[in-house]
């Protein structure tokens, strides 16, 4: 099924409408503002705990009403070394999602325009490779970190957060960059660019949807990920939040509640963050194109 | 290790002045060496911290240069038995690792401990330790692999003052039918909620056989497990008498199943109902007297010492003794990769001696292994540590190996369909030989 | 999937005016290596060589810790035909069929294409707050996600739902002893319909409005539209995002893990869960490596069918 449409083509065919409203249509919009409404109410309610538990002086593990009080965000960033937890996640973070996206530009862009052996090969098993949980995979990851004298620094953690996300991001990418036609670059071509300059000039406007996606994915991969950082790092002063939320937990095995719902709310603004900025690309993300011939 | 810019300005300077090679844990003049030394718990870091000035003293003292680093790393259990696993492997561990009991099988059989027998030998404070914990902390292979400082009586906590009020009697139990009758008797005067909180249930983990059914297995039978062969004897009798007592504690709603059932378990029942005197007895070892209610503790409880008193296992049958289950408490270890295996003991001999240990001690709320603590201050001061100490002289403990692990999982789900409803004592007992026998492998099971 | 064919074949034999003559795969193979290399030489450092080395663990005893640690034997197939034996392992394979099943084949896939749809009716407002509402619980980090279940299945009177159903006169339930597998799924399916939604929006978003519209012309309803003209055409990334969350959801550990241990009784031990009960509990890396294994064949088969399923008719 080969498609010429460009991506800008379907907002131009959305149409005005030009049909009154019926009493059909009425009740076509009631009820899909209900299911939207009962969607959300699904996704947010579980999270009246977290936002009731971080401004409790006294914070339980089931939802009360609280004892209005800012002593948890005040705990969290005043306790010795909360606020640079929060920076190492930061640059992990970000560290991370760029040299993944780097990488899978690169990557992508040769999966999508060469075909050579191996390639489908290639591109299932590192897919289906992430099946087999850390558990089993931290060993050796680990040991060859250790040789390569990787371990406790925050740049070798970077490298393989990076590389552990880089498969979806290659394959996300690849689908975005093959639904460029090719044309557009051989146009390039003519008009007497290289290979490299057509690849700025037509591809990578274009790859911004899929850009989004696949920055959005990582960064969330990587943010939630404490497996890797709690065995890959030595020293406290490198943890990520990741573990540090755990920092709640293990005193006299005696949860801090309301600590742990105030950490989670600061832990989860970055990558809601990284979502509005990132929202209009995600939206227009032409993955369907990776299916079109 | 990460290397800072001072030092390694430092070490640039010394190579052109002296000619001196630096290796990767020396620095400074000539033959001083650094050691690391791991805590896991806030407590011990803070403890650790405070002594290591004066173990460098001493060392000064003594002609050598040692230089402390303390690794302060503060995770849960399993976490840090995962990362500590992978850095033994590697040989990246730090010098002196401070184990709970239930870790030191694992790693010593693993071979990722040096074995220190030659270091105790010599060492006259070995001597001062109480003959049956220098038993208790030989593994299979007949080594010792780590250095116990310190050690809890687990018995049962109880409201003295609740039991008082509501006139019951307050004398320790002799048997288990005494302790039973006893609970029905506060039950009934106190709303009739559960009296008693046991460690039980998966949503317990570990803590459901190393703190509630070990101890009370220990009273009626310690041939369980047997050092020498490696092997767990799964038809010994005691097992399915333990689980006939859980399955009567449920039944007569003595135990708190719905708490129990809990992610958290320990939550609403020993920080929470406890405390607040609505459960009225809890099986707890000896830190609860700092840890868990002493007035830096999780849930301190006010005029804790009068409020709360102890009572010692009871015995299974009449006829029988009562007695506290010392859980071997921490123990210092030290990698077998290590390239400071000297200084990391003297280290680790420091901790365990006189005033320093009574620090740590204190600070824990736990009891000394060694017999020449008890009149050290800051130990000294501490009625229910010192009356701990003599407890534990006289404690019971039976050591496990290979496949504890597997135990407590198996344990777990057992004594969760008790608490289900779902099985009697002796189901729940065939159920639990099965899940064993399976998670155990031929090799491990009798 | 069917990206596999003509413009990237096209693009092999295409070729910049600046170089002379046809290029044949050799002469691209600089370029490919430049772009590629990297990446894949990273990915086979880091994620190929360790799955390779679980590979060969799977064929032996090894132990972390204890003394079977200091001797691992090579046993071939025993731990094999252990777990395919096993009772336990079998159950724990036959929850994870369920539980993928129905949270991320059929929970989040028709949420996300019912939210998918919804909102990319034009006349919709508020897409975004919408769209952000649902992509919080996605975001949260997973302890999180699991406390905040927690605090909602609670079984005392004091858990949100508790309250809800208090409200309608019921007793306090305890949800996730009561009901642990269906539990776990209802929180999977809020867990994932964000991913589901965003896959779905832009599937959708390639669907010609004419096309729709014409066939609302000719009286076509809805939900006629929707399985004859809508469905067949986002095929594709439809059984790509199954393939996606199938191994996703496949490897969801800590959400269930840190809200039921598996239990009660078994009855939510996942295989990642079963994996990391021995792999790391029990320090059985030998036995928790072939169970990975076994778990990845699974998959692969399933992913086959996927892509099979997807390439006809199109």
């Amino acid at each position: 099924m080969s498609s010429s449409v460009t991506p800008q083509a379907p907002a131009a065919a959305r149409q005005f409408r030009h049909r009154p409203l019926t009493a059909v249509d009425v009740v076509q919009r009631f009820f899909a503002y209900t299911l939207l409404g009962l969607l959300v109410l699904f996704c947010l309610v579980p999270f009246a705990w977290v936002v009731f538990s971080a401004v409790d002086g006294n914070a339980g593990p089931t939802v009360q009403l609280p004892a209005l009080s800012f002593e948890n965000f005040i705990r969290f960033f005043t306790n010795a070394g909360t606020p640079m937890l929060l920076v190492n996640s930061l640059i992990i973070g970000v560290g991370g999602t760029v040299l993944n996206l780097v990488l899978g530009i690169a990557g992508g862009y040769a999966l999508a325009r060469f075909e050579f052996k191996g390639r489908r090969a290639f591109m299932f098993s590192i897919l289906l490779i992430r099946v087999i949980p850390a558990p089993a995979t931290i060993v050796a990851l680990y040991l060859i970190m250790v040789n390569l004298k990787l371990t406790n620094t925050l740049y070798g953690l970077i490298l393989v957060e990076a590389v552990l996300q880089l498969p979806v991001t290659l394959w996300l990418l690849k689908g975005t960059i093959s639904a460029v036609p090719i044309e557009l670059e051989e146009a390039a071509w003519v008009d007497g660019n290289t290979r490299l300059q057509a690849i700025r000039r037509v591809v990578f406007p274009l790859v911004g949807p899929g850009l989004g996606a696949a920055a959005m994915l990582t960064f969330m991969g990587i943010w939630g990920d404490f497996l890797t950082p709690l065995v890959m790092l030595q020293s406290q002063e490198l943890y990520p939040l990741s573990i540090g939320l755990f920092r709640a937990f293990s005193e006299h095995n005696h949860v801090d509640w309301g600590l742990l719902a105030a950490s989670a709310v600061v832990y989860v603004v970055p990558p809601a963050v990284l979502y509005i900025f990132v929202r209009k690309h995600l939206l227009r993300s032409s993955l369907g194109g990776a299916v079109k011939g | 290790m990460k290397r800072t810019p001072v030092i390694a300005a430092l070490m640039a300077t010394l190579v052109a002045a002296g000619g001196l090679t630096a290796c990767s844990s020396s620095s400074g003049d000539g033959d001083a060496v650094t050691i690391s030394i791991m805590e896991t718990k806030q407590i011990g870091i803070d403890a650790v911290k405070k002594l290591i000035p004066g173990f460098e003293a001493e060392m000064k003292k003594q002609g050598k240069n040692v230089k402390v680093k303390l690794v302060g790393d503060v995770l849960t259990d399993p976490q840090f038995v995962t990362k500590i696993t992978q850095q033994f492997i590697a040989g990246e561990a730090p010098d002196v690792i401070d184990l709970g009991d239930s870790m030191v099988p694992g790693f010593a059989g693993a071979g990722y401990l040096t074995p220190l027998d030659d270091y105790l030998d010599k060492w006259d404070g070995w001597d001062h330790y109480f003959p049956h914990i220098q038993k208790a902390m030989v593994r299979q292979d007949g080594n010792i692999y780590a250095l116990v400082h310190d050690s809890g009586v687990q018995n049962f906590f109880y409201r003295k003052d609740i039991l008082t009020q509501d006139g019951i009697d307050t004398a320790q139990p002799k048997t288990w039918d005494d302790m039973i009758s006893r609970l029905e008797q506060v039950k009934a005067k106190n709303g009739d909620l559960p009296p008693i909180v046991i460690p039980a249930g998966t949503a317990w983990g570990g803590g459901s056989w190393g703190e509630g059914f070990q101890p009370i297995l220990a009273g009626v039978d310690q041939n369980y497990y047997s050092l020498k062969t490696g092997k767990w004897d799964l038809k010994s009798p005691g097992w399915e008498q333990t689980f006939d007592l859980y399955s009567t504690l449920t039944t007569k709603g003595l135990l708190p199943v719905q708490d129990l059932e809990n992610p958290n378990p320990w939550e609403p029942t020993k920080y929470d109902k406890f405390p607040a005197g609505k459960l009225q007895v809890a099986a707890q070892g000896t830190w609860g007297w700092k840890f868990d209610w002493g007035p830096n503790g999780a849930t301190p409880i006010d005029g804790l010492e009068t409020k709360v008193d102890t009572w010692q296992y009871p015995a299974m049958k009449s006829g029988g003794e009562t007695y506290g289950w010392s859980g071997l408490g921490s123990s210092y270890g030290i990698p077998e990769k290590s390239e400071h295996k000297d200084e990391a003991m003297l280290l680790a001999q420091y901790l365990s001696s006189g005033k320093p240990l009574a620090q740590v001690l204190v600070a824990s709320g736990a009891a000394p292994v060694r017999d020449d603590i008890a009149d050290i201050k800051p130990f000294a001061d501490e009625p229910k540590l010192v009356q701990a100490g003599k407890d534990l002289a006289s404690s019971l403990y039976v050591p496990t190996g290979d496949g504890s692990e597997q135990i407590a999982q198996a344990v777990a789900n057992a004594t969760e369909l008790i608490l289900q409803g779902k099985a009697d004592g002796k189901e729940a007992y065939d159920s639990f030989v099965k899940n064993a026998t399976d998670l155990l492998g031929p090799t491990l099971v009798k | 999937m069917t990206s596999i064919t003509s413009a990237p074949a096209r693009a092999a034999t295409a070729s910049p005016p600046s170089s002379p003559g046809r290029r044949g795969p050799k002469r691209t193979w600089p370029l490919v290596l430049l772009l590629l290399g990297p990446g894949a030489a990273l990915i086979v450092l880091f994620i190929i060589v360790p799955a390779v080395y679980g590979l060969y663990l799977s064929f032996t005893n090894t132990q972390l810790t204890g003394f079977a640690a200091r001797n691992p034997q090579w046993v071939g197939i025993d731990n094999y035909t252990y777990l395919l034996a096993s009772q336990d392992f079998l159950s724990s394979l036959g929850q994870t069929g369920q539980f993928v099943l129905f949270s991320a084949i059929i929970g989040q896939t028709v949420l996300g294409m019912v939210a998918a749809i919804l909102l990319s009716r034009p006349w919709v407002r508020g897409k975004g707050l919408f769209g952000a509402a649902v992509l919080m619980p996605m975001i949260v980090p997973e302890v999180v996600a699991s406390l905040t279940w927690a605090s909602v299945l609670s079984n005392n009177s004091a858990g949100t739902l508790n309250r809800l159903t208090g409200l309608f006169g019921a007793d306090p339930t305890a949800w996730l002893q009561v009901v642990p597998m269906v539990s776990i799924i209802i929180v999977n399916v809020w867990r994932g319909v964000a991913f589901a939604m965003i896959m779905f929006q832009a599937a959708l978003e390639d669907v010609p409005a004419e096309l729709i519209e014409a066939a609302r012309m000719d009286g076509a309803r809805a939900l006629q539209i929707f399985r004859h003209i809508t469905l067949p055409l986002i095929r594709g990334p439809v059984f790509l995002y199954l393939l996606l969350t199938t191994i996703s959801t496949v490897g969801v550990f800590g959400l269930v893990y840190f809200l039921t241990q598996g239990g009660p009784g078994g009855a939510t031990r996942l295989a990642a869960i079963y994996i990391y009960e021995r792999a790391l509990q029990f320090a059985q890396i030998g036995i928790g490596s072939a169970a990975s294994m076994i778990l990845l064949a699974i998959v692969l088969v399933l992913g086959l069918v996927y892509v099979r399923l997807a390439k006809v008719e199109v």
